[in-house]
């Protein structure tokens, strides 16, 4: 970076200062996009009475879609599995921002069974809906087996669709706050119009040097270990903040590192 | 050649020789099935399916594909190259077994602008678009469309030169809120589904942006590798009315897009039920 396009000392304190921030209170409030995702794959079960439903994310590096949240007696084998984008109902769904189900999907022996075996559950019928935000697809919502019919109605699809938009909505509330980087960049973009991409870049790569989440360093360890102590009562919670106390005061000492 | 005096769009109207080219088949009201594409099989016509490929040896496709093409994005450029992929999702070969099964005649051209490096792009979709407009196919279906705001002139610009060249362009619409293109233009023929089982019944919508509906609900398709399954989607309707459109471009073949969609809903099913539909018919008198 050339001397002169180097942010003022401060200016860069106060940027880092602003990532550390912003990424302890997000450990600390938990993941507030991952509770509303919940939250609407619990009632997209519970509404259609089916036996699972998923919502699948849209990430990079590789570009996939996660299963994030999922609910229902045969959801829970889904959360974590990764599939390609282009590859199956939910692949074709979230490409083509088009909502479909399938039913009879046992009726064919080839069909994209690979991902569904991985979950533990291979369903006999789908409903798939993209979750869109503003112009894009982000991720898709998807539910399996209605108890009560072999087959998804249009009202089903209909409905479907309401949910994910609201799963959109959620996603769009805390997507730029779940991504420290993406904050700083975006405050920057709207602050600083005329200057390139590169030089952003390079301001967000100097503000949050060093944030990268690594679970095992032990400052981050500590913000999850502090994260846990949310349901306790303010007397507790004052016992703990006297013991930090202590322990601040003897890191300070003379002669300490 | 004479300059013409008048501006060029006049001519048909005052030039005699031309006058035979404004002399139209029938009226509305003669306008029943029998005429619109009973006998047709969809000869000579050639669909192109904007989709996910097509599996040339399907059962469901009987040998009808002609042409495989792909859209690639190469330095950010996207560009058309011939394809033998066959299909990644099973959908464009879902919509292709739809409409040969209502048009057995028709030849099929797949134009695959989905892919792994295509995800989400709205300017592989409207090269694609392009391609088969320049190619001179006589309809085209296309069961997606595109969000991105960026591309709404340059769609409109396509959708407007396939409607100048007597292509329709049958668009499912998008059951997701918010606008999405092509599927909103005007000249397009704009599907939703409905849910009687019966790939012939077919509703006409006056009050747009969606003006016909197709069987859409429970569909059996035909899938990936040879399979087949059950589908519900409104991109399972637009293959219902591509098939009829191929059939009446098969019998008529000057028929242009708007003339097109004025035979269909001339004979558009009656969605009421029998009981109303013959008091309504009382009442005017029929």
């Amino acid at each position: 970076m050339a001397a002169e396009e180097a942010p003022s000392n401060a200016a860069l304190r106060a940027l880092q200062a602003a990532a550390r921030r912003s990424a302890v209170g997000r450990r600390l409030q938990g993941d507030v996009e991952q509770v509303l995702l919940q939250s609407i794959v619990d009632a997209t079960v519970a509404l259609f009475d089916a036996e699972a439903s998923s919502i699948a994310i849209f990430e990079r590096d590789p570009e996939r879609l996660e299963f994030r949240v999922a609910a229902g007696e045969q959801g829970a084998g889904a959360i974590g599995l990764s599939v390609p984008p282009s590859q199956g109902i939910v692949g074709y769904v979230f490409s083509t921002g088009q909502a479909l189900a399938l039913s009879d999907v046992l009726s064919d022996p080839r069909f994209d069974r690979r991902t569904a075996e991985k979950t533990g559950y291979v369903p006999r019928s789908i409903a798939a809906v993209p979750l869109i935000d503003g112009q894009v697809a982000v991720g898709v919502l998807q539910v399996l087996d209605k108890r009560s019919s072999p087959t998804f109605s249009l009202r089903d699809m209909e409905l479907l669709a309401v949910f994910a938009r609201q799963a959109a909505a959620a996603i769009n509330a805390s997507r730029v706050q779940r991504d420290t980087t993406l904050l700083i960049r975006e405050v920057l973009r709207s602050i600083a119009g005329d200057a390139d991409d590169a030089a952003i870049e390079v301001l967000v790569g100097a503000a949050t040097d060093g944030l990268d989440r690594d679970d095992e360093a032990p400052f981050w360890r500590l913000v999850e270990q502090v994260s846990r102590l949310r349901g306790m009562s303010d007397r507790e919670l004052g016992l703990v903040g006297d013991i930090l106390d202590v322990v601040a005061r003897y890191s300070g000492r003379p002669g300490r590192r | 050649m004479t300059e013409p005096l008048l501006p060029a769009w006049s001519e048909p109207f005052v030039k005699e020789e031309l006058a035979a080219g404004l002399v139209r088949a029938s009226r509305v009201d003669r306008i029943d099935r029998e005429w619109a594409w009973g006998g047709s099989t969809g000869a000579g016509i050639t669909v192109a399916i904007i989709d996910s490929g097509l599996e040339r040896d399907h059962p469901a496709l009987h040998g009808r594909v002609v042409e495989s093409v792909a859209v690639e994005i190469v330095d950010d450029e996207p560009r058309v190259v011939a394809d033998d992929a066959g299909d990644l999702f099973g959908h464009g070969t879902a919509c292709g077994g739809i409409i040969v099964g209502l048009a057995p005649e028709v030849e099929l051209v797949s134009v695959r602008v989905l892919g792994a490096d295509l995800r989400g792009k709205g300017t592989a979709f409207l090269a694609g678009l392009e391609w088969a407009v320049e190619r001179g196919v006589q309809v085209a279906n296309l069961s997606l469309s595109s969000k991105s705001e960026a591309l709404f002139a340059a769609f409109h610009e396509v959708v407007d030169e396939a409607y100048f060249k007597g292509l329709a362009l049958v668009s499912a619409a998008n059951n997701v809120a918010g606008a999405s293109y092509p599927s909103l233009f005007s000249s397009v023929f704009s599907v939703a589904a409905h849910a009687v089982p019966d790939p012939w019944r077919l509703y006409y919508n006056p009050a747009p942006p969606v003006e016909f509906g197709a069987w859409g609900v429970d569909v059996p398709i035909a899938w990936k590798d040879g399979g087949s399954t059950v589908a519900t989607g409104n991109s399972f309707a637009a293959p219902h009315i591509a098939g009829i459109v191929a059939l009446i471009a098969s019998k008529h073949p000057r028929l242009t897009p708007f003339e097109i969609k004025t035979i269909l809903a001339a004979v558009a099913d009656d969605p009421r039920p029998v009981s109303a539909r013959r008091h309504a018919s009382r009442r005017r008198g029929a």
